[in-house]
């Protein structure tokens, strides 16, 4: 039976391609997005394990808060305590070290680097030191307040040499420096894209963050003692009351890898996570082709039936085709996934995110894993067909089967309507109040209903969505129609890809239009002024509190108010606290206080949001042990609860931490303009405010709504990107579903061309069944994404997404785009059909 | 010998088709010249493999001569672009083939009219009509071949050959593979088209008594007409076919 099966494969090279193709495809998602995040690790791994290459001791101070998406906020130590870690016995060098915010702006005024969403920007030290990875390409190391030295890629791309004067934007504002400089780091230009500013230590320390104050000091050691001994010695001749620690060279790199490990291990489940979706579409596809090739070989079958084939044989001989299929569909799909990595990583780069190259990291693992996977889903996917081909009659083999016969059973209505019953009934309990975690169960039970229905519905769906085609095409369209319908297995099996893929984009897309709604209602209804000011600093410092102040002195502003935050820990947890002015923000916000009103907000006060307080237990009255980021902490009496928690769960008096050595400073600044201002007038004056600063961008209230609904885009871009491995792999199974069936139908081919059909017509033919097919899937899972969306968007209403939006743009753009899908998967497979030899189509049996 | 009209609704001139070359190189049809008038039923016979269907195919525009020339109502085959040459195959030829004759998804009723709806052309519908009433089909016409048997299944071929009422119908042993009684219905059906309707046929056929509806019979062995009959029966069929050593 082996020999049969073998034969059998090797008999029919096109199916064996075909197949492989899908299960290429799947096995090729898994193995690049595994590979390229492996050497996305390795190359931040490489890149930490560079930056402390010659540190041999790290100190920092030991205040640090952490608190959610593993942001932590650590305190500064003193610039002295570096003369004491250099006089450290077994210490060649020490060196203070500063990471912050700034901005090299270019010659036309423009800040260099992308901002906002792309690489950050800093600003640091550039001090001769033994274990310093920045190393001076053109010119030397800054001295004094007026020098300052960039990277090579900054240089470049601002078109700086040395000697110009060049304008960097920190937190405490904007400044001229001549530029005397040029420093590369290792072997690239800039790391991971990120523009540098560097300058001496105490030019650093006052003009990035604090004067006197630094972020911690790097040490390299003489080699006289061990990396341990030296962190010991250090710490020991440190003062005990300056909170700090010493960490070893190894430990600091250690703890910087985890850290970024973490973030890119997030990235990496997401990556696995669409990649899985995709092979779970792509077993659509491959269980597809095995059935269609199963249909097409049942006379071959029913012959070695009739002449003495078990049934478990002939089940034993397409299993075998399915393994073959799948090991060398899987290790072609391993090379493939190596080469869509290769492509990702030169993606980021055409992007300008420069890494350093570490090679490819192909790990065993991966190669492994990748074909067991790949292989164990291929045979679970011929299982079914394979057993089915076993049940093939020997009286088959007497019987021409034009039409594949496939009557959809009652067994299958059954199954599929309980199944939908048991989803929709367990989304109902959650509706109802049952926990959100059942949400997952009930929407796989409909999924699965739908798909165990669609041999059901796809013919009379099939049949109403080729009405226009047969209606405005002719003959040829009804020719498709028919088609598309004459075998629903079939065309379901090829639409159910196109409809899981449509059912995620849709759902995803209404859970961002709702977002998005509600987002532009929040916005609307609870920020009463006229513009606003935003920051893409992020956490690195953002607007100087003085702007704020600066614009309501301005004849054409009514009022203006800055929002800060803070990182610190209430009663021993992390937590964002915004902080407030309540004395300008009245009648420019409304975060809804309830029972209370801005003006009672004290600096010994905190305001918190109504979920939070009914979470927590909180009432008016209560009293929060808050920590903040300079190691003390204070009570504060819980003053109001408000319902808007939009702008954030905690707030507090921005006067808060006056007098502490936390620096403060605003992330946005709103205003209100006076109604007599002239508009073009108000502009002017407060963009010229604004640009005094350097920083922060002014935009309309419209702009400003906006600008938060265009950060939900960039998430569903990235999600549509993710998603389009599911719809490429939908794509090909249309293709493959539409080859094979030509194949099949190359004798009525032959007829038709013979009676008179042209090779155009036959074209049309064929490209129409694709449009049918795929828009079966794009409306059942367009039907199905908008369920899929209202029952996200309700688990969501916990986290304050209150309003479902239907997507109706969108979904018609999906329609639109299924459409195109449809023609475009049907030009190779129409393609063949017109190549179909007349005479040979016809003495074929 | 004397043709029922002069009008020569096909014919093939020095007609020669080779496959394959050199030493493997087989002559299907060597130098073949025939016409065939209209209004008559032609019938060709001939040992397996003597190239019957070669000179069929060739003349009907569905294969290529190797040298010669295929003629259908003036034009030469050989001028056209495979689109004329569909065009002219779905308004000048009808055809009959053994098997396989319907697409199964179109019902009776649209696989008879399936060459006029190709090209968008109406048709004459008093006509298809009349055709359909002839070959008893009216209430089948909505069934699909699947629901059809064998030889009703011919019968909506033959009607759809007529519908289009092509200068010319080829058909190719189109009573193979029915019993002598349904073969028979067909045949008679055939020749009441060309007796009633003044249709043009050519058919292939081994049985003689297939070949004695004809008017005219041509004989084809190893790729050459080597006889030729007119007004045939039975019994003359088989007597020369034995002479000739069929
Ligand atoms: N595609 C082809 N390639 C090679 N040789 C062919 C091809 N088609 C036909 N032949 C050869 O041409 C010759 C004539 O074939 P043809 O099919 O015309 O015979 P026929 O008279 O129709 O036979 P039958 O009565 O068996 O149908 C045969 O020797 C056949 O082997
Ligand atoms: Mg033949």
């Amino acid at each position: 039976m082996f020999r049969i099966a073998l034969k059998g494969i090797l008999g029919r090279k096109a199916r064996l391609i075909l197949t492989s193709l899908a299960v290429i495809l799947g096995t090729s998602f898994l193995a690049g997005t595994s590979v390229f995040s492996d050497t996305l690790n390795r190359t931040f791994d490489n890149l930490f394990s560079d930056v402390f290459k010659n540190v041999d001791a790290y100190v920092r101070s030991t205040q640090v808060i952490e608190a959610d998406f593993g942001q932590e906020e650590r305190q500064r130590i003193s610039a002295d305590l570096v003369s004491i870690v250099e006089s450290v016995p077994g210490v060649r060098d020490a060196s203070p070290d500063i990471q912050a915010f700034a901005r090299i702006i270019g010659k036309d005024g423009k800040p260099i680097g992308s901002g906002g969403q792309g690489p950050p920007t800093f600003g640091s030290v550039g001090e001769e030191f033994a274990g310093a990875l920045w190393s001076t390409a053109q010119g030397r190391w800054p001295v004094g307040s007026t020098e300052v030295v960039i990277d090579e890629a900054s240089a470049k791309a601002g078109k700086y040499i040395l000697g110009d004067s060049v304008k960097v934007v920190a937190q405490s504002g904007s400044r001229e420096f001549t530029l005397v400089g040029i420093a590369s780091y290792g072997d690239v230009r800039s790391p991971g894209g990120a523009t540098f500013a560097l300058f001496d230590s105490v030019t650093a320390a006052e003009f990035l963050t604090q004067p006197g104050f630094i972020d911690a000091i790097l040490v390299s050691g003489d080699g006289s003692v061990s990396d341990a001994k030296l962190t010991q010695a250090i710490q020991d001749a440190l003062p005990t009351t300056g909170k700090t620690e010493t960490l070893t060279g190894a430990e600091i790199t250690l703890e910087t890898q985890d850290q970024i490990g973490s973030a890119l291990d997030f990235f990496g489940i997401l990556l696995k996570t669409f990649s899985f979706i995709a092979l779970g579409v792509g077993c659509f596809v491959i269980y597809n082709v095995f059935s269609i090739s199963a249909a097409q070989r049942q006379r071959e079958n029913a012959l070695l039936r009739a002449i003495g084939a078990s049934r478990k044989q002939i089940t034993r001989a397409m299993l075998i085709e399915s393994i073959v299929v799948g090991l060398i569909g899987s290790i072609v799909g391993v090379v493939a996934g190596i080469g869509l990595s290769v492509s990702l990583t030169a993606l980021l780069r055409a992007l300008n995110i420069d890494l350093p190259s570490s090679g490819l990291v192909v790990s065993q693992n991966t190669v492994t894993s990748t074909i067991v996977i790949g292989l164990i889903v291929t045979v679970l996917s011929a299982i079914l067909p394979a057993r089915r081909a076993g049940k093939v009659p020997p009286l088959a083999a007497m019987r021409a089967t034009a039409l594949e016969i496939a009557e959809p059973g009652r067994k299958r209505l059954i199954t599929g309507l309980l199944s939908i019953a048991l989803g929709v009934a367990i989304i109902g309990a959650v509706v109802a109040g049952a926990s959100n975690n059942y949400l997952g169960i009930g929407i796989l039970f409909v999924f699965i209903g739908t798909i165990v229905l669609g041999p059901i519905i796809a013919r009379p769906v099939a049949l109403f969505l080729g009405r226009p085609a047969a209606r405005f095409r002719g003959v040829t369209g009804t020719m498709a129609r028919q088609n598309s319908a004459r075998n629903p297995k079939r065309t379901s099996r090829t639409a159910s890809p196109v409809l899981i893929g449509v059912a995620l984009v849709t759902a995803v897309t209404a859970l961002a239009a709702s977002i998005k709604g509600q987002i532009d209602d929040v916005f609307t209804a609870q920020f009463k002024g006229d513009y606003a000011i935003s920051t893409d600093a992020r956490g690195f410092g953002g607007l100087s509190p003085s702007l704020a102040v600066d614009l309501n002195k301005l004849p054409q502003v009514e009022k203006a108010t800055g929002f800060g935050f803070l990182t610190v820990k209430v009663d021993g947890r992390g937590q964002y606290v915004t902080t407030i002015n309540p004395k300008t923000i009245e009648g420019l916000w409304d975060i809804g206080l309830i029972n209370a009103t801005y003006a009672d907000l004290k600096t010994s006060d905190m305001f918190v949001s109504e979920k939070v307080a009914k979470r927590r237990n909180i009432a008016i009255g209560s009293v929060l042990q808050t920590t903040f980021g300079d190691g003390s902490t204070r009570p504060l009496t819980v003053a109001g609860i408000y319902v808007n928690n939009e702008i954030g769960d905690y707030i507090a008096n921005s006067k808060l931490v006056d007098g502490t050595s936390i620096i403060m400073f605003d992330i946005g600044v709103y205003i209100k303009t006076k109604d007599s201002a002239d508009n073009a007038e108000a502009f002017a004056a407060l963009d010229a405010a604004v640009t005094k600063y350097g920083q922060g961008e002014l935009l309309t209230k419209q702009e400003y709504i906006n600008k938060q609904s265009g950060q939900v885009n960039q998430l569903l871009g990235l999600i549509y990107g993710l998603l389009m491995l599911s719809v490429i792999i939908s794509i090909v199974g249309i293709i493959i579903t539409l080859l094979l069936s030509v194949f099949e139908r190359q004798r009525e081919l032959g007829l038709l061309r013979a009676v008179g059909m042209t090779r155009s017509q036959v074209r049309t033919t064929v490209r129409w069944e694709s449009v049918i097919t795929s828009l079966l899937g794009a409306v059942l899972g367009i039907i199905l994404g908008i369920g899929l969306g209202w029952i996200i968007v309700f688990a969501l209403k916990d986290q304050g997404l209150t309003s479902f939006k239907l997507p109706v743009g969108p979904t018609i753009i999906i329609m639109i785009m299924s459409f195109i899908v449809g023609l475009f998967a049907a030009i190779y497979p129409a393609w063949r059909a017109t190549r179909v030899n007349i005479l040979d189509a016809l003495n074929t049996n | 010998m004397t043709p029922q009209t002069t009008t020569i609704a096909a014919s093939a001139i020095s007609a020669t088709k080779v496959y394959g070359s050199g030493n493997d190189a087989v002559y299907a049809l060597r130098d073949v010249s025939v016409d065939f008038y209209e209004g008559q039923f032609t019938a060709i016979m001939g040992p397996s493999g003597s190239g019957k269907s070669t000179l069929m195919h060739c003349i009907a525009g569905l294969d290529e001569l190797t040298s010669g020339s295929a003629i259908i109502d003036g034009t030469d085959l050989s001028t056209l672009k495979d689109k004329s040459l569909t065009e002219l195959r779905r308004e000048k030829i009808g055809f009959v083939f053994q098997s396989f004759n319907l697409v199964p998804t179109l019902t009776a009723n649209e696989n008879i009219r399936l060459p006029l709806m190709l090209g968008n052309n109406k048709g004459d519908e008093a006509w298809i009509q009349k055709v359909i009433d002839t070959v008893h089909l009216q209430d089948r016409l909505t069934h699909r071949p699947s629901e059809l048997s064998g030889g009703q299944q011919q019968r909506v071929a033959v009607a759809r050959a007529l519908a289009s009422q092509p200068r010319i119908i080829f058909a190719d042993e189109p009573t193979g593979n029915l019993d002598s009684i349904t073969g028979a219905e067909i045949l008679t059906f055939m020749r009441k088209a060309v007796d009633d309707l003044g249709q043009t046929i050519v058919m292939v056929t081994h049985d003689p008594v297939a070949a004695a509806y004809a008017d005219r019979i041509i004989f084809l062995a190893d790729g050459h007409i080597v006889n030729e009959m007119t007004e045939p029966t039975a019994d003359r069929v088989l007597d020369l076919m034995k002479s000739i050593g069929h």
